[in-house]
């Protein structure tokens, strides 16, 4: 059995599969974050009938089918319909997860928390994220991309003097990239009352697990979901080049940026207590990082 | 077992994808059915709100906590729940205290207190809900 196990775990066709849920992951919590870092879905969701669920649900599932016949999650473009008709189930599964694992660290669905409540609050926030992982395709990797790439390359190659080193220019990129990522999301989030409302329900053990997804999330959606520019990454040399210092490198950073966002949109002061600081940058760091993430990726 | 050790056939191992379809078909399957399991449990019971004082008054620096609970046990969520917390010796009010409780849904419990600067144990300690709306 344990043999039949290790088989099934270095198979390739399961490499690709988890990579290919990976990156419809990916696209969920990019689209996703910000609607879950809003409270009146919350609320929205704490009282919405049964009926109205199924109905939010069965317009997330056409929307999610519809996308599937153009974009989705693959690798490869899934043409037939009974495949998009697979796919759409699946995304709505990641979408669910991705949306439950995300409510269950901001504590916003705990033990306490009534079924009806949690089952609201993952079908609302379930719909962003699956919309968002049938189009992790298009939004991270693909032809739009490629040509803008395109684009970019050959403004870059006019403006910037060939003499520069390429390290150097990669490091100062990735920075670049993640801080405008990062600023992109978080903008949206750092102002609002969310991020007071769940560090007043936070607790520190809760806070570390934010942390720790924050740098899994972020590894995942750059270096193993598998987008189009993940091979040229894994090949960049240079100091912050290897996979766990740069996504540990672009998590402080992140961080960085959401304390001076949360600074500047008169959320903290610096007379507030430092736990206050601590607990508010790292609730705001989880959509910074992702942010930053998806940053890089653009580049 | 041992045969299929020696002979990895194709009928044997389900594909990556059929099982990964497989999960997501349950997950959803999941979902789906504790939509219908509210869908037939659902009451259309109004809110009911209880207020109690769940721990023993406490006194800190010339202050008087009083901690309540409120719990909604009727099936529809009340939203904004208004909470009075009166101080009352005879006839007369000495202290009041409010608060309110922006979302309550069906069994949901919320937890705060009211402060006081007269000892409650001193007096009459009214605690009640005073009102709420439908969402």
């Amino acid at each position: 059995m344990l043999m039949r196990k290790l088989r099934v775990a270095i198979d390739p066709q399961w490499t690709k599969e988890l990579q290919d849920w990976l990156h419809g992951a990916a696209g969920g919590f990019l689209f996703g974050i910000p609607l879950l870092y809003t409270m009146e879905v919350w609320w929205i969701g704490s009282y919405t009938e049964p009926p109205l669920m199924l109905i939010v649900l069965a317009i997330t599932f056409v929307i999610v089918f519809l996308l599937n016949r153009t974009d989705g999650f693959r690798q490869v473009n899934p043409d037939r319909p009974m495949q998009a008709l697979m796919d759409s189930i699946e995304a709505l599964a990641i979408g669910t997860l991705c949306a439950t694992l995300i409510l269950i660290l901001l504590q916003e669905v705990t033990l306490q928390t009534p079924l009806d409540e949690a089952v609201g609050k993952v079908v609302l926030e379930g719909l962003p994220f699956a919309v968002g992982v049938a189009l992790a395709r298009s939004i991270l990797s693909g032809d739009r991309q490629a040509e803008t790439n395109e684009n970019s390359d050959t403004k870059a190659a006019k403006n910037s003097p060939q003499s520069m080193p390429p390290r150097y220019n990669a490091t100062l990129a990735d920075i670049g990239a993640t801080l405008v990522g990062t600023i992109f999301v978080a903008s949206n989030i750092a102002p609002t009352d969310e991020v007071e409302m769940l560090s007043a329900a936070t607790s520190p053990p809760w806070l570390l697990a934010i942390l720790v997804a924050s740098i899994v999330i972020s590894y995942c959606i750059v270096f193993v979901a598998g987008f189009t520019t993940q091979d040229r990454r894994l090949q960049q040399q240079g100091a912050f080049q290897h996979p766990l210092v740069e996504t540990v490198m672009a998590y402080l950073l992140s961080l960085g940026a959401a304390a001076l966002m949360l600074w500047f949109f008169h959320r903290l002061s610096p007379t507030d207590p430092w736990p206050v600081w601590l607990e508010e940058t790292l609730i705001l760091g989880l959509p910074s990082t992702i942010g930053g993430a998806a940053g890089r990726l653009a580049v | 077992m041992k045969r299929t050790f020696a002979h990895p056939s194709k009928k044997r191992t389900l594909s990556a994808d059929k099982i990964a379809f497989a999960i997501a078909t349950l997950v959803v399957a999941t979902l789906i059915g504790l939509i219908l399991y509210l869908w037939v449990t659902q009451t259309d019971q109004p809110p009911i709100l209880t207020i109690q004082q769940t721990q023993p008054i406490r006194a800190e620096q010339g202050q008087f906590y009083v901690p309540f609970s409120l719990k909604n046990i009727g099936g529809k969520t009340a939203e904004a729940v208004q909470v009075v917390g009166e101080l009352k010796q005879g006839d007369r009010t000495i202290e009041s205290g409010e608060q309110q409780i922006d979302f309550l849904s069906s069994f949901e419990e919320e937890e705060g207190a009211f402060l006081f600067s007269f000892d409650p144990r001193k007096a009459d300690l009214k605690l009640r809900v005073a009102s709420y709306k439908l969402p």
